[in-house]
C-alpha cells in the first residue's frame, strides 16, 4: 500500500497528488493550521448555494422581505458553518502514538491522538488517504482534551515500512463544506512476514547442548503430570485419553506437562522448510516462532547468515520477528 | 418537549421508552419529523383537507417506523402515494402550476421523502425542501407571528442537520441545538448586511398578482374584500403639506374608480393602467380656493393607480412612471407601482368634476345586472315613487338616503358576517351591518335603481393624528370606499353614507377596530388595563415590525445611504457598497489567514522566545533542547545567577508534560522569564 506503488503516467491526477503528498513534511505531531487545512464545499454545499439563488429569485419576484430574510440568514449561516467547519480542524494536533509492529497481510492499528487545546470539536473523522471515506473513523475532542481514534491498513510486505499518508477530515456542523488535512507520520512500521495459514507442526526439538545436565528424552520430555490445554500445544503433547475423560465432564483438553523436563533446544530452522520461496519460508518460520513463543518452549533461530541463540519470553519472539521481517 | 406533548405520546405509543432512552437513530427521526410537521402546520387552513391527512398519515407511519426501527416501505409504495398525491393536486387544482398547487405538492413531497430518509443525501433533501416551504409560508403571511414560527422551523432544521454530522455518540438535542444557533446567530450580520444593501430590484418576470396575499386597495372590489383590509396596519403612504394641512375630513385619496357591476364585483371602465402612446384623458375639472402642495412617499401598493388627494391637479413627473390623469380623476401609472415613489403634486380640495370625455359613460353609471338584488331595486323605485320625492334632484335624493341610514337602525361594524348572493338585498333590508363597503355599493345600487347615475370611489380617508414630524400617515386601515352620483347641471358629486352611520369614521384614522377574539375577550373582561397595555405594547411592535422589515424597500435603502453621506444614491451605489463591503470583509478573512499560516504551537513558540533570551544572554540554545537540558546548561554556564531561569525552565518541563500541557502555556511565564533574562543581560556583557 505505500510501497510506493507505481502509478501510470497517463494518470495525471494521481501523480499531481502523489507529487504534492510527497512535498509535505514528515513529523508525528502535527499541528493543524491555516497552512496544512483545506476546504472546498461539498456536493450538498453546492445544492445549498442553488437552493439559496432559488430562494433569492423567488423574493425578488414576489418581493417578499421575509424571504429576503430568510435567505441571507441561510447565506449567514452557511458562511459561518465554513468557518467554524475550518476552525473545527484548525488547532488541532494530530499526534501519532509508537506504532506496534504487524504483520504482513494482517492489519497493523495505528493511533492518533487529537488534542485541542482550546473548543470542543465535533466529527472530526480519520483515515488513510488512499482509503475510501466509508472507513473514516469518527471521533469527538473534548474541549481542552484529548482523544484517539484508530485507523488500521494491511500492509503488503514485510520490512520497515513508512506510515501511510493519512487525511483527517470534517463536515461539521452543517456539511455544506469539507475541510480536510493530509499528514505524512514521519514514523516507520516494522513489518513481520506474512503468518503462513495452517503451517506444519513445529520441528523436534533437542536436548539442550552443553546445557543444564539433566538430560532426558527427547520427544517432549517424560510424562510428570497434567495440565490445561495451551494454544499452541503441539498434537504429541497433548494427553489424549485422560483430554476423554475431561472432556466428557465438559473441561478443556489436557496437555502434558514437561515444564520439569530437561531444557530442550528447539530451532526453527531455515533448511528445514523444505523446497520453498524465500518469502514462504519466512512466513513458516514466523508462524512457528509464535506457536514455539505459545508452547513457552525455547527456541533459535537460523536464517542464512544469521542465528539467533535459543531463548523464550517476549524479547526473544520480538528479536526473531524482527530479524524475520528484516532478512534479505 | 413538554408534559403534555408527552403525554400523549405515552398514549399513542403504549410502548414508549421516553425520550431520553430512545436509541439516537429513532430519536433524531422522531425529532425531523417533528420539525417537519411544525414547518408544514401554517399551511393547514389554505391546504386542502386530503393534503393535510396524508401528511400526518405518512409523518405518524414514519414516527412508528423509526420507533419500531422497522424497514422502510419500498420504492414502490411511494411511487403509488407520489402519483396518488399528484392526481389528488389535478383532481382539486386541474392544474400542478401556481401558488396552491405547487405548496400542496411541495409539502406532499416533504412528507413522502421522510420515508425515504436512507442516506445523508436524503436528509439534505428534506433540509433544503424545508426552506422552501418556509418561504411558500410567506407567500400567505409575513406577520410577525409567522416569521417567528418560521424561525423556530429555521432553527429546527438546522439543529436536524448539526445532528446529523455529530457521528460520535449520543449528542443530546439541547448541545445540536445550541450549536444551531450558534451558526444562525453568528450569521445574523451577514444576513443584516445583506438585507440593507442587496439591491431591491422590481420583479424579474411577470406581475405575480396571485402569488402574494396583499391587503389593501385593488381594482377590483367584492363584498367583504375590505375587512381584511381593516386590520392592516401597514403604512400605504406619508404626505407632507407644503402649507397649512386640509381638515382631516377632507383628506379623501382617490384610488380606483369602479362603474361596472356585475352583481357580485365591482370593476372599473377602462384599462387599468395608463395605455403610453394614448393620448390623456384629462377630467373636466373646476377647482376653487388655494391650491395645496404636498409630498408624497408612496409604498408599492402593486397598483397602477395612484392614489392621491381629491382633486390634483398636478403630479410632478416621477423617474421610471408615467402618471397621468384620467377624465374620472383617477391618477394613472403606465405600470403597477412595485416600489416606493415620492414625488410632489398640487390639488385642490374645493373642485367640480365634470362630465366624463367618453359618450356613454353616464349610462354604464346607470347599468344594474338582472337578478341581482330584486327587493332593494325594487325598495328603490318604491322609495323614489314617494310623492314627496317624485321631482327630488339627486341631491335631496342622496339626503334622503343619509336620513334613513341614520334612522332606521344600521349599524358599523367591521365584522358583520358574510353576505349571500344577493347581499345588497340582505344588508340594505335585512341586517342592516356592514362597514364603508357595504354602504357605499347599497348606496350606488338604489340609486342607480332609483334612476340616479352613480358609481363606487375606493381610496383612503384620514391619515393619523397628529401627524408625526410633519407627515401625515396613511395606513392600509384607511382604505375606504364611497360613492359619486352624478348631479347634471354641477357633476359629479360625493357622496359619504358611511359618515351617515359613522360620523367618527370620517377624518379620523383610529377605526373601529376588528372584533377580539375569544382569548383578547377574555382577557379584556379579566383585567381591561393590561389588555390595553398588551396591546399597545403588542401594535408598536408589529407597527416597527411593518415598517423596518416589510416595508424595507428601496426608498428606504437610499435613504440609509443619504444617512451615510451619500448625496443623490442610485441602485448602483447601493451594489457597490454591498460589494465592497464583502470584499473589505473577504479580504481581511484573507489577510487574517495568512498572518494565521505561520501559526505554531503555543507551546514550541512560548519556549522559541526563551531560547531566544537565552541567546542573547550567551547560552547555546539549539532548537532540539528540551526545557531541561536548558535549565542544566544555564546552571552551569551562569550558576546561581541564571537560577531563577533554571527554575522556570524546569517549571516548564513539569507543566509540559503534565496535565496542562493540553491547555495553553501560561504567558506570565513567558514574560517572567525574557525580564529575568533582560536583568542578567549587563552583567554578562
Amino acid at each position: 500500500m505505500n510501497a510506493a506503488s507505481p502509478v501510470a503516467p497517463w494518470n495525471v491526477r494521481a501523480r499531481v497528488r502523489g507529487w504534492l503528498t510527497s512535498r509535505l513534511p514528515r513529523t508525528d505531531t502535527q499541528l493543524l493550521t491555516q497552512g496544512n487545512v483545506y476546504i472546498l464545499p461539498t456536493r450538498a454545499g453546492w445544492m445549498f448555494a442553488l437552493t439559496l439563488i432559488v430562494l433569492l429569485v423567488a423574493s425578488v419576484n414576489y418581493q417578499l422581505n421575509l424571504g429576503y430574510v430568510l435567505t441571507f440568514l441561510l447565506a449567514g449561516s452557511g458562511i459561518v458553518s465554513m468557518h467554524i467547519t475550518h476552525g473545527t480542524l484548525r488547532g488541532l494536533t494530530l499526534h501519532l502514538r509508537p506504532v506496534a509492529p504487524a504483520f504482513a497481510a494482517s492489519p497493523a492499528v495505528l493511533d492518533v491522538v487529537m488534542s485541542s487545546p482550546s473548543s470542543a470539536r465535533f466529527g472530526v473523522g480519520l483515515r488513510l488517504l488512499d482509503a475510501p471515506a466509508s472507513t473514516l473513523a469518527w471521533t469527538n475532542v473534548p474541549a481542552g482534551g484529548q482523544s484517539t481514534a484508530h485507523v488500521s491498513f494491511v500492509p503488503a510486505t514485510r520490512g520497515r515500512h513508512d506510515v501511510p499518508t493519512l487525511s483527517a477530515e470534517t463536515r461539521f456542523p452543517l456539511g455544506l463544506f469539507r475541510a480536510w488535512t493530509v499528514w505524512r507520520p514521519l514514523a516507520q512500521v516494522l513489518v513481520y512476514p506474512r503468518i503462513e495459514a495452517d503451517a506444519p507442526a513445529l520441528p523436534a526439538a533437542r536436548p539442550a547442548a552443553g546445557g543444564p545436565t539433566q538430560a532426558r528424552r527427547s520427544e517432549g520430555g517424560e510424562v510428570e503430570g497434567v495440565r490445561a490445554y495451551r494454544r499452541g500445544d503441539p498434537l504429541k503433547l497433548i494427553a489424549w485419553k485422560k483430554a476423554a475423560q475431561a472432556l466428557e465432564t465438559g473441561a478443556d483438553l489436557v496437555s502434558r506437562d514437561t515444564s520439569t523436563s530437561a531444557r530442550q533446544e528447539l530451532w526453527l530452522d531455515w533448511t528445514a522448510c523444505g523446497s520453498m520461496s524465500a518469502e514462504d519460508r519466512l512466513s513458516r518460520l514466523t508462524a512457528w516462532t509464535l506457536a514455539a513463543d505459545r508452547a513457552d518452549a525455547d527456541y533459535g533461530l537460523l536464517l542464512p547468515g544469521l542465528e539467533i541463540e535459543p531463548g523464550d519470553g517476549d524479547s526473544q519472539r520480538a528479536r526473531c520477528l524482527e530479524a524475520l521481517g528484516l532478512w534479505h | 418537549m413538554n408534559a403534555s406533548a408527552a403525554a400523549a405520546v405515552r398514549r399513542a405509543v403504549p410502548n414508549w421508552p421516553g425520550w431520553h432512552r430512545l436509541p439516537r437513530e429513532a430519536r433524531d427521526t422522531l425529532f425531523l419529523l417533528a420539525v417537519i410537521a411544525w414547518t408544514v402546520l401554517p399551511h393547514a387552513s389554505h391546504l386542502p383537507a386530503w393534503a393535510i391527512a396524508m401528511t400526518a398519515i405518512v409523518l405518524v407511519w414514519r414516527g412508528r417506523l423509526a420507533l419500531a426501527n422497522a424497514a422502510l416501505p419500498g420504492r414502490w409504495v411511494l411511487v403509488c402515494v407520489l402519483v396518488v398525491a399528484i392526481g389528488m393536486t389535478w383532481w382539486t387544482y386541474r392544474t400542478l402550476l401556481g401558488k396552491e398547487p405547487g405548496v400542496t405538492l411541495a409539502v406532499a413531497l416533504m412528507a413522502l421523502k421522510t420515508l425515504e430518509l436512507r442516506a445523508r443525501r436524503d436528509a439534505f433533501v428534506v433540509f433544503f425542501l424545508g426552506f422552501f416551504i418556509i418561504l411558500t409560508h410567506f407567500l400567505y403571511s409575513q406577520s410577525l407571528p409567522v416569521a417567528v414560527a418560521m424561525l423556530v422551523s429555521v432553527w429546527g432544521l438546522l439543529t436536524a442537520v448539526v445532528l446529523a454530522h455529530m457521528p460520535v455518540g449520543q449528542p443530546s438535542l439541547k448541545q445540536a441545538g445550541g450549536l444551531a444557533a450558534r451558526t444562525a446567530l453568528l450569521g445574523a450580520p451577514v444576513m443584516a448586511l445583506l438585507f440593507l444593501l442587496f439591491p431591491r430590484i422590481g420583479p424579474l418576470w411577470g406581475v405575480p398578482q396571485d402569488g402574494i396575499s396583499k391587503t389593501g386597495l385593488s381594482n377590483t372590489m367584492k363584498m367583504g374584500s375590505m375587512a381584511e383590509v381593516a386590520s392592516d396596519d401597514s403604512i400605504a403612504m406619508r404626505i407632507r403639506f407644503d402649507g397649512p394641512a386640509p381638515a382631516p375630513a377632507e383628506m379623501y385619496f382617490r384610488g380606483p374608480v369602479l362603474t361596472r357591476f356585475d352583481g357580485i364585483e365591482w370593476t372599473p371602465l377602462g384599462l387599468p393602467f395608463a395605455l403610453s402612446g394614448l393620448p390623456a384623458r384629462p377630467p373636466a375639472l373646476e377647482t376653487r380656493g388655494r391650491p395645496i402642495g404636498y409630498e408624497v412617499t408612496l409604498e408599492p401598493l402593486r397598483l397602477s393607480s395612484v392614489p392621491l388627494l381629491e382633486a390634483t391637479t398636478e403630479v410632478a413627473s416621477i423617474d421610471g412612471y408615467r402618471v397621468v390623469p384620467r377624465d374620472d380623476l383617477q391618477w394613472l401609472a403606465d405600470k403597477p407601482v412595485l416600489e416606493r415613489l415620492r414625488f410632489k403634486a398640487t390639488a385642490s380640495t374645493r373642485f367640480v368634476l365634470g362630465a366624463p370625455r367618453r359618450v356613454g359613460e353616464i349610462q354604464d353609471s346607470l347599468a344594474l345586472p338582472d337578478g341581482f338584488n330584486p327587493r332593494t331595486v325594487a325598495w328603490a323605485r318604491a322609495f323614489r315613487a314617494d310623492p314627496s320625492r317624485r321631482a327630488a334632484t339627486p341631491t335631496q335624493l342622496a339626503q334622503a338616503l343619509f336620513q334613513h341610514i341614520r334612522t332606521q337602525g344600521y349599524s358599523y361594524t367591521l365584522a358583520p358576517g358574510d353576505y349571500g348572493r344577493n347581499g345588497i338585498d340582505e344588508f340594505w333590508l335585512d341586517r342592516k351591518e356592514g362597514f364603508c363597503e357595504h354602504f357605499a355599493t347599497a348606496f350606488v345600487v338604489v340609486m342607480r335603481a332609483a334612476g340616479v347615475p352613480a358609481r363606487i370611489v375606493t381610496g383612503y380617508q384620514g391619515t393619523d393624528l397628529p401627524p408625526a414630524e410633519g407627515y401625515y400617515v396613511v395606513r392600509q386601515s384607511s382604505a375606504h370606499a364611497w360613492a359619486e352620483f352624478w348631479q347634471s347641471g354641477t357633476g359629479w358629486v360625493r357622496a359619504d353614507p358611511t359618515g351617515a352611520v359613522a360620523p367618527d369614521r370620517i377624518g379620523r384614522s383610529t377605526r373601529l377596530a376588528p372584533q377580539p377574539g375569544f382569548v383578547a375577550g377574555t382577557l379584556d373582561a379579566m383585567n381591561p388595563e393590561l389588555f390595553a397595555q398588551l396591546r399597545s405594547a403588542w401594535e408598536v411592535i408589529n407597527n416597527r415590525w411593518n415598517q423596518w422589515v416589510l416595508n424595507y424597500s428601496r426608498g428606504q435603502q437610499l435613504d440609509v445611504l443619504k444617512q451615510m453621506g451619500f448625496v443623490a444614491p442610485t441602485w448602483e451605489d447601493l451594489a457597490s457598497l454591498l460589494v465592497g463591503t464583502l470584499v473589505g470583509l473577504a479580504l481581511a478573512g484573507a489577510i487574517w489567514a495568512w498572518l494565521d499560516r505561520h501559526r505554531v504551537d503555543p507551546w514550541v513558540r512560548q519556549l522559541e522566545r526563551m531560547k531566544r533570551a537565552l541567546r542573547a544572554l550567551g547560552v547555546a540554545a539549539a532548537p532540539h533542547d528540551a526545557p531541561r537540558a536548558l535549565a542544566a546548561r544555564i546552571r552551569e554556564n551562569l550558576g546561581a545567577a541564571g537560577e531563577p531561569l533554571a527554575a522556570l525552565l524546569d517549571a516548564l518541563e513539569a507543566r509540559r508534560y503534565s496535565r496542562a500541557a493540553v491547555r495553553r502555556p501560561d504567558p506570565r511565564m513567558t514574560r517572567d522569564f525574557t525580564q529575568q533574562a533582560r536583568r542578567l543581560r549587563p552583567r554578562t556583557t
